[in-house]
């Protein structure tokens, strides 16, 4: 391995051993927070709402809470731990390392990428044990996923490197993405909304995203697949520039 | 190209309060110098270290160490410098043994030698009883052994100590004295800065006082104390900060 190397895979590590350091927290609660979901939504409102679409009511749930999980882990675990970082003032020992501004970006998207795939991965297991889950488009469900885990995960760092205190990372996660989240249709299919809501849901980005996740798993979408993915992947390339700027800037990391 | 360990001209620091820290600081320090940097609180020591060491961004002026620019070929320059900063920034989540192996790993050490070099420094720090131990656990000093070790994992030709003998008792002090004479003796540049001019006195080769953001006198102890037309740096230092009343000349012995 080259120094270049053994750095990243350092960087990395580091975030992934925080993370595997407190997994009951970090993997643990999700994961019981999802089969209770599953639980609630699927085996009590499931026996009354039956089929959605034509597709069993849990089954449509199911992708939702998958890509829900995979969103919020991965945005948390990079805000919280950014932020933690930051506070214990430890950040500093990467931050006077030789290590690039890509590299040190790369290595803390990438800590709650795989805390988000490994709660998702799980979340997906334990589904296909309780309920058939098909997967129908497994072309479109790998780059949905990847691409909704990068963009969240970028969306954690940048909202660790604004942060000043916990309260910062709590408010966006509370206040602005749970509620564009479970108003996302997670749930429900927005077709079933009435007026103005069900208009005012093609303005949430993450509908477009649970959309995508749902046509991969089930092979059932209420918007265009092909726009969906642009505009994911656009998105997050615009996310990433910005953080890959902050960074080489020192913005709110280098006084 | 400089031929010094540090060469710093002309470095100005200013902050978006408005602060100036630095305000046009010029300093050179010979490879193999054991160099004491003196003043007080708020002087400019820990910005001057902080720009060095890519934490901090100067406004303008040029910082070489070992002849690589500290900004445009930041990752050389860093790499020949180990930071013992004056704060305990390490991370509560790590281990003692983890702290040092990653640090190693931020700035390219292969697996083995990072094993090798953990324990020969733990050793040394007398940390090996506390390897597995998370670093929250440590007492004061024990943390301060820590932020020593790890500065010294990469094994850095420049090493820079920030109030490295700070509220340390008085066996640790002088540990930390034997062992700045040694690694020095061997080969190693060191930067110091302290509070306690005996300890200036004793070790550094060559001092500079800082104050309001300027160096404001610099040489030897000798060369300081003759200039100022005073009997030690203490004296010299009090002179030079305008302090002369509080000289212990002039607090009267016990009887």
């Amino acid at each position: 391995m080259s120094a270049a190397q053994i750095r990243f895979a350092t960087l990395w590590r580091r975030e992934v051993n925080r993370f595997m350091k407190i997994k009951k927290q970090t993997l643990g609660a999700p994961l019981l927070e999802t089969f209770l979901y599953i639980s609630v939504f699927g085996a009590a409102l499931g026996t009354r709402i039956k089929q959605l679409h034509g597709i069993d009511y849990v089954v449509f749930v199911i992708p939702g809470l998958i890509m829900m999980s995979f969103s919020i882990n991965a945005f948390s675990n990079n805000s919280s731990s950014i932020l933690q970082q930051k506070f214990q003032g430890a950040i500093q020992d990467q931050l006077s390392s030789p290590a690039s501004p890509l590299e040190l970006l790369l290595a803390f998207t990438f800590g709650g990428f795989m805390r988000g795939l490994i709660v998702a991965g799980l979340t997906f297991i334990v589904a296909s044990l309780l309920v058939d889950l098909p997967v129908d488009h497994i072309l479109v469900l790998i780059p949905s996923l990847f691409l909704v885990g990068f963009f969240f995960s970028q969306l954690g760092v940048l909202t660790g490197v604004r942060a000043e205190q916990f309260d910062d990372v709590a408010f966006v996660q509370t206040f602005v993405l749970t509620p564009l989240i479970f108003l996302g249709g997670v749930f429900y299919s927005a077709t079933l909304l009435p007026q103005p809501f069900e208009t005012l849901t093609h303005f949430n980005p993450i509908y477009y995203m649970i959309n995508l996740i749902r046509y991969g798993f089930v092979g059932f979408s209420e918007v265009s697949i092909a726009l969906s993915l642009l505009a994911l992947t656009a998105a997050t390339a615009a996310l990433f520039a910005i953080n890959l700027r902050l960074f080489a800037k020192g913005y709110r990391l280098r006084a | 190209m400089s031929e010094a360990a540090l060469h710093i001209e002309d470095l100005v620091k200013r902050y978006p309060t408005g602060v100036e820290a630095l305000r046009g600081v010029s300093l050179e320090i010979a490879p193999g110098e054991l160099f004491g940097l003196l003043g007080p609180n708020g002087a400019g020591k820990s910005t001057l270290i902080h720009c060095t060491t890519g934490l901090a961004q100067p406004t303008s002026g040029a910082i070489e160490v070992f002849g690589h620019d500290a900004i445009k070929d930041y990752g050389k320059a860093r790499q020949a410098v180990g930071l013992a900063p004056q704060e305990l920034n390490i991370d509560w989540f790590l281990t003692v043994e983890e702290t040092l192996d990653y640090h190693a790993g931020y700035f390219g050490m292969p697996k083995r030698e990072r094993r090798e070099r953990t324990k020969e420094l733990l050793d040394t720090f007398s940390l090996t009883e506390k390897s597995d131990e998370r670093t929250r656990t440590l007492s004061g000093g024990m943390k301060r052994r820590l932020i020593l070790a790890r500065a010294m994992m990469h094994r850095p030709r420049l090493l820079i100590l920030d109030e490295p003998t700070a509220g340390v008792d008085v066996e640790l002090r002088l540990e930390l004295w034997h062992y700045m004479q040694r690694i020095n003796q061997e080969g190693t540049t060191i930067l110091l800065t302290t509070h306690y001019l005996e300890e200036a006195e004793q070790l550094c080769d060559r001092i500079a006082f800082i104050n309001d953001g300027q160096i404001v006198g610099e040489g030897t102890s000798e060369e300081l104390s003759g200039r100022y037309g005073v009997a030690n740096l203490e004296d010299a230092y009090l002179a030079l900060v305008g302090r002369n009343e509080l000289s212990r000349s002039k607090i009267e012995a016990v009887s």
